[in-house]
This record gives structure tokens, sequence and C-alpha cells, in this order.
């Protein structure tokens, strides 16, 4: 069985985003980007399941800008055997909408078949949390969200779901869709022997346009803005002026 | 808006400033060699009677070594588009200060200065230069370079190193690893003076540290001496510790693979390279140290191998390891180097009962400032029994030569232990500057404290670019001792420089054992003394200046 991974070069956790002076959006201009850690998790998943016998191939594949091509290179340094690289802009701004990259990726399911799709959850950039299940949609497969363990069962996916109020333990039929969580697993480093590696592995740069899919915007972002800052506390000089300030002010009581 | 503080047209300046000190480094050459020779040759008892003159000289080809490699850093970056303000500035600052400090005096410590007039120089700096020391590092360039720092975007340098795509993949692993597993916990290692665990070896092993630039037929991964020190940069700035873990691999190694016979790179370097084997070196004695020709410990044959007694001390790492590359006299009637010989001792690996369960071994634990987590021991050795087939090379005598070839490695691998260190410094201090405030502003907004930061961010890029280009050398099959002395002894006193300053920062905090501040400057310390201690370093490059 294939499996395919969808991964997404995001700015690095480790910035501290800023704001683009127009508002129009996040500054990326010379900043670290890095794979979106979700996609991390699912990689690190990918592999796994082939080391297990499991699992026959891993191929990564990201839409974007050329440059990343390096996150690619990072999924295979960690592991994974070939990768697909799908130049959708020039513009590191332009961030490729959900529906479109669910469309690209359903083609290249259709090419390439794979039993499963790993995804994460979502990119830590725009919090979407819509590619996988729109992939899922697309394709009229079985989708399990949300996945913090996995046993392959025969045609089927023993996948247990992080919900609200606890855990979700569910069956979905393969071939799926799995869109992973942060405590699925703990990706590894990558050992200096495959960072070697990573150089020799094929990597197939696409445009949409071999996919026949229009990559176009179909949202518009109106304003993006810092969250406000926090605001200095008062003194209040007795218990009754703290309940009044409670209830008259704060309305909490 | 402010006029930027970059000088106009500052790649040309620097470029043309490069030949003048450079004139001015060969004619110190030639002022040393009339100072110290007679009859043609150099007279060791004159190079010591100049020793400051001599010193003067080491210090002064490292700066302009050091220069003409930053600015050949800042051309590579040019051309690949690379060369943003931060670059700009860190040339800028870097070429302002040395210049001025090769004019006015260069700190070879606290209170040592090498000066042009110990050579009997004096220097007028032409234009560029003066361009340079007026208007390079200036209160306004310093600021601006920390104005930069403060919003660096996640990067893992101060200013972009111009190496290679994979070679920062390594750094990005190793980087990850250090804030991961290292950093959390080093400094309860350091507090409880305890040894780095050995699951922390085994996830380095299995990224391929050990057998980082071990040829693959030998089961390493033949990786360039570049990434050695990528590598090492990044451990040693989680921990000196973990970034010195490989360093005796990285000799013992070196020993076998020029100076090993066939059979004993079959037999000792797959093991080195899985981690499997743990080596430590044997070499100081109680009374050699830097002297280390006139070592005493006794190898006598005997019918089935050799008989080891005398005694070794600081010696890294001995408990815990598997084999011993250990340097004795095998030759009785010899008291230089031309006696000596190498052993791949093997021992068996102590525990926390029993250090040294060896027989004919004895140990103690050395306590230290820092660099602890492999630990200190004082070894005795009365009748330790070696193979016959472990005497390195098969032949004795060679034990001296087969050590003096693992010196270029093992110094730059000693630079970029210093860098890291550094580095960790750097860091360490721009976090509290930023985080504390008094008078009601971070403490970063102080000029004096901001200066602080940039010149260590300045002078970490100035001996990184002086490392690189070392192991670019040694990659290349070129000879580098020269290169790799001046960056280790550059390194050291900048990694010492800025724990100290990181640690004024923290102001009274950074006294505190509770902070990370105060066990990065015990680390730092051990940089100037071992791997060739700054005096010896200087003397050893001044020597080889004069060849």
């Amino acid at each position: 069985m294939k499996v395919l991974v969808p991964v997404k070069r995001v700015i690095d956790y480790n910035v501290k985003v800023r704001v683009k002076a127009d508002g129009s959006g996040v500054d990326l201009a010379n900043v670290k980007m890095s794979m979106n850690p979700f996609d991390e998790i699912a990689v690190e998943e990918a592999i796994r399941l082939k080391e297990k016998g499991l699992a026959t191939e891993v191929v990564v594949v990201s839409i974007g800008v050329k440059q990343a091509q390096e996150t690619l290179r990072n999924a295979l340094a960690m592991g994974a055997d070939r990768a697909i690289l799908i130049e959708a802009t020039a513009d590191v701004h332009q961030d490729i909408e959900p529906l479109a990259v669910a469309k690209l990726l359903a083609a290249v399911v259709k090419e390439e078949g794979p039993g499963l799709v790993l995804c994460g959850k979502q990119a830590i950039d725009n919090d979407l949390n819509a590619t996988g299940q729109m992939l899922a949609a697309l394709l009229g497969w079985a989708q399990g969200t949300f996945v913090s363990e996995v046993a392959l069962d025969g045609d089927a996916a023993k996948v247990t779901r992080e919900v609200d109020g606890g855990l979700q333990q569910i069956s979905v039929k393969l071939p799926a869709v799995l869109t992973v969580d942060l405590r699925l697993n703990e990706p590894r480093y990558a050992s200096l022997p495959n960072i070697m590696k990573a150089k020799a592995k094929p990597l197939a740069t696409k445009t949409p346009a071999d996919y026949g899919v229009d990559v176009s915007p179909r949202l518009t972002v109106i304003k993006t803005a810092e969250p406000a800052g926090r605001k200095a506390g008062v003194k209040v000089g007795s218990v009754d002026e703290l309940i009044a300030k409670l209830k008259d002010e704060a309305g909490v009581i | 808006m402010t006029p930027s503080p970059l000088l106009a047209d500052l790649r040309s300046l620097t470029t043309a400033a490069l030949p003048e000190v450079a004139a001015l480094s060969d004619q110190g050459r030639t002022a040393l060699r009339d100072l110290v020779s007679s009859g043609g040759k150099v007279s060791n008892a004159a190079m010591e009677t100049h020793q400051f003159a001599a010193h003067a000289l080491s210090w002064l080809a490292t700066y302009v070594q050091a220069l003409q490699q930053l600015d050949a850093w800042a051309g590579r970056l040019e051309t690949a588009g690379q060369f943003s303000e931060i670059e700009a500035l860190i040339l800028q600052i870097g070429f302002g200060e040395y210049l001025a400090q090769i004019a006015g005096g260069i700190p070879m410590s606290q209170g040592e200065t090498a000066r042009l007039s110990d050579l009997g120089l004096s220097w007028a700096p032409g234009t560029a230069a003066q361009a340079l020391i007026a208007g390079g590092n200036t209160a306004a360039a310093r600021a601006r370079l920390v104005a930069l720092m403060r919003d660096n975007h996640g990067r893992a340098t101060f200013g972009a190193t111009g190496l290679d795509e994979e070679l920062e993949m390594i750094r990005d692993q190793f980087r990850r690893y250090a804030d991961e597993k290292v950093i959390p916990v080093a400094h309860d290692w350091h507090l409880k003076d305890e040894l780095i665990p050995m699951q922390v070896i085994g996830e380095l092993a299995e990224m391929g540290v050990f057998g980082l630039t071990i040829p693959e037929e030998f089961g390493g991964f033949g990786l360039s001496k570049a990434s050695m020190v990528v590598v090492s940069e990044e451990l040693s700035r989680g921990y000196i510790g973990v970034g010195s873990l490989g360093t005796r691999s990285e000799i013992a190694a070196e020993l076998i693979l020029c100076g090993g016979t066939p059979e004993q790179k079959a037999k000792w370097l797959p093991g080195l390279a899985s981690g499997e084997i743990l080596p430590t070196a044997v070499f100081t004695e109680p009374n050699t140290g830097s002297d280390l020709g006139s070592l005493r410990t006794r190898a006598v044959r005997t019918e089935d191998g050799w008989e080891i007694t005398g005694n070794k001390t600081w010696i890294t790492h001995a408990a815990r390891t598997h084999v011993m590359t250990l340097l004795a006299r095998t030759d009785p009637d010899t008291t230089d180097y031309r006696g000596l010989s190498m052993f791949l001792a093997e021992k068996t690996p102590g525990t926390d009962d029993a250090p040294f369960p060896t027989p004919g071994m004895t140990g103690g634990e050395i306590e230290v400032l820092g660099y602890r987590g492999m630990k200190e021991y004082e070894l005795a050795f009365d009748g330790f029994k070696v193979g016959a087939d472990n005497l390195l090379g098969g032949q004795p005598g060679q034990g001296f030569k087969q050590l003096m070839q693992t010196f270029e490695s093992a110094r730059i691998q000693t630079a970029a232990r210093a860098i890291g260190v550094a580095q960790s410094a750097l860091e360490t201090g721009l976090q509290y500057a930023e985080d504390r405030k008094q008078f009601g502003k971070s403490l970063v907004e102080f000029p004096r404290v901001a200066g602080k930061l940039a010149m260590m961010a300045v002078e970490i890029m100035i001996a990184r670019q002086l490392t690189y280009f070392s192991a670019w050398q040694k990659d290349h099959d070129k000879r580098c001792d020269l290169e790799a002395g001046m960056a280790k002894l550059l390194g050291a006193r900048v990694a010492w420089a800025a724990a100290d300053n990181a640690l004024q920062i923290h102001g009274g905090n950074g006294f505190a054992l509770e902070y990370r501040i105060s066990r990065i400057l015990c680390d730092a310390r051990i940089l100037n003394i071992f791997e060739g201690a700054a005096e010896i370093q200087a003397q050893v490059i001044a020597r080889r200046l004069l060849d």
C-alpha cells in the first residue's frame, strides 16, 4: 500500500508572527519557514507504517512556492521515498486555498493510487482545518479527523479521534483520508546518513495546469490584525469596590 | 528616517583594506625572523626570549586571516544574493573593530595586549582602513545590528552562514535536538555533576554523530569536516559536554585512519562509527601537559603484548569508555617524542560503583568548574596489559607523529565547540536583556548592553568563518594546521568574552548557580585551556609562520 502525505511550508513555529503594515496579511519576507508541525507528524506516521511493513512507499507532496522544495527534502530526509512539488505560485504571500489544494491532491491521488492519505489536521499558519475533509469529499473516501492513534486492520483503519471531552474510536474503510493530531507520535530527527540520501531521492516538479486545476483565489482577506495587547489592570481600594466593578463594569456577576 | 549607519562602498573598503594588513603581517614575519634566527635557523631559546613578539605576530596573522575570511564570506553571500543589512553590519563592525585593534593593540587575554611595537612595527592606516576604523564600529551601527538581531525571525544564526542547504538542514536537525533534548536538562546535569545519560549517547549515535567523518567502507558516513563543524556547533550550543561526546571518537578514528594497520581499521572503525565503542584519549600526565614529548608512562614488551605502567591525568570520559588511545614510552632510552608509541588499550566500561574494573588500572575523579557531563579522571596504570595487536600501526616509536596528524581535526572541532558555546552565551544574554526591565525599559535598550551583544554576534561570525575555512581546507586535502590553530585560538577567546559579557548582562542573577549563564561561563573557561592552551597555540602558530 502506498501512503500519500501532503506537507505545507509554513512560518516556523518559533517565529513571532508580524502583520504587514497594510493589514493585507502576515509578513513572510525573509522569515524562517518550516514544515507544518502536524504534517511532520503525518510524515512520521507514514514512515512508521512503512517500517512496520504495512506500507510499501511514502510519497510526499507540497503545493505552493518553489522553496517548498526544502520542506520536501526535509520529509525525504526523515525517510519518505519520493516527492512531488506542485508550483502553484511564485509569491510567498499567496496562500493556496484549501479547495484548490484538495482538488490538486485529488488529482495526485488518482495518478498515484495510494491506499491512505495522511494529512496534518490543519496548517499552523491559517488554521483552516479544511483540506483533509474536502479531499475525502472530493474522492468519496472515508475520513478520520483529529487522529491520535492509528492501527491498520485489513481493509480498514482503527483510529482514535480526539474529540471534545474525550477519545472516540472508529473504524474507517480504506482507502481513507486521515488528518492527524498532535499526540499521534513524536517525529524523529533526520539522521546524517538520511540527510545525505535525501539529495538523491526523486523530486518531481509539476504545475496546477498539469492537473487541470484552477488555483485562483475564491476567498478575500478583508483585514489581518494583531491580537489586542493586554490592557493594564487597576488597583481597587476595598472588597466592596471590587464587587461593584465586577458587577457594573465587567458585568460578570 | 535616521540615516543608515552603513558606510557607502563598504565592500570595496573592506576588500581594499586587506592587502595593507596582509603586508603588515608579512613585515611582522620578517621582523620576528630577524629577532629569533641565528645562522639562518630559528632558535627555540630566542623564540622564548621574544615570546611577546612571537605571539604578537600570531595574533596579528590570526586577525588578518580572520578578516580575509570575513571578506570572502561577504563576497560569497553577495554573489548568492544573500548579503543583507545584518551581514553588512557584521562585516562593517568586524572590520572597524579588528583594524582598530591591529593599530592599537590586540587583546590576547584580559591583561595582555599584542602590539605592533612588540615586533618593532608601526602602521599608518591607508584611506580604506582609516575609513573603516573611523566609521565601522560606531554606536549607531551596533544599535542597528542589535535591532536586527532582536528581529531574527527564528533563524539559527545572526546573519547567514554562507553554508549550503544541506549543511543548514543538518544544522536545523541538531539545533532542534539540542533545543528539545539537551537545553532543558543540561543545567541539571551540570549542577548535580552527572554523566550525560546513555540515552543521549544512543540517540546521537542513531543520528550518526560518531561515524560522521569515518569513510563508508568502515561503517561511517564519509561526511565532510564542514558537517562535523556544524554538528559540533549546534550540540555545543546545547551543552559543551554533548558537543564534546564526538571529540574522542573523532580523535580515535583519525588516529586509526592515519596510522592504523588494515586489520586495526577493520576491527575498530565500525564500532567507533556506530557509537558502540566509546573511546577516551589518554595522553596527558601529571608532569606532562603541553610538553607532551617528555611523558614518562612506560610500555614494556612482554611475550604476549605490552605492559603499561605510569600515571595519566585529565582523562575525559575515562570510566564509561571501552578503549583508550594511550600514548606511552616504548623506548626507555629516549626522553623526547621519538620513543613514544600509541596503543589502542582495551578496557571494561565502568559503573558508578566500580568505575575502573579492569585489572592493572585505577582512577579517581577530578572535580571541575565546568565541562562536566563526561567527568575528568586521573588514572594509574600498574602492569596494565595491552595485546600485541593493539600497538597502533604495529611499529613502535610512531606515537607522537600519529598524534600530530589528528591535531588539525581536533582543533577544527574545538573551534566549532567554542562557537557553539559563544552562541549559547549570546542567545542567553539577549533573552535576558529583553526580558529584564530596569528604569522602565528592557536592558537591551541600554547602549552598553546592546553593544556587548552586537560584538558577540560579530566576533562569533568572524570565528565561525575562520573555522569553516579551516574545515574547507581539510575537506580539500590542503594543509590547515595553521588556520585550524588560529580558529581555535580566536574561537576560545571569543567564547570566553561572550560568556563573561552575557553573565555581566545578568548582573547578580548571573552569579547565581540557578541561572544557566553561570554554567556557560564555567564551560567557556576550558576552551582556552584544552586542545592547546592559548599560549602554546600562539607559540605553535608563530613557529609555523616562520617555516
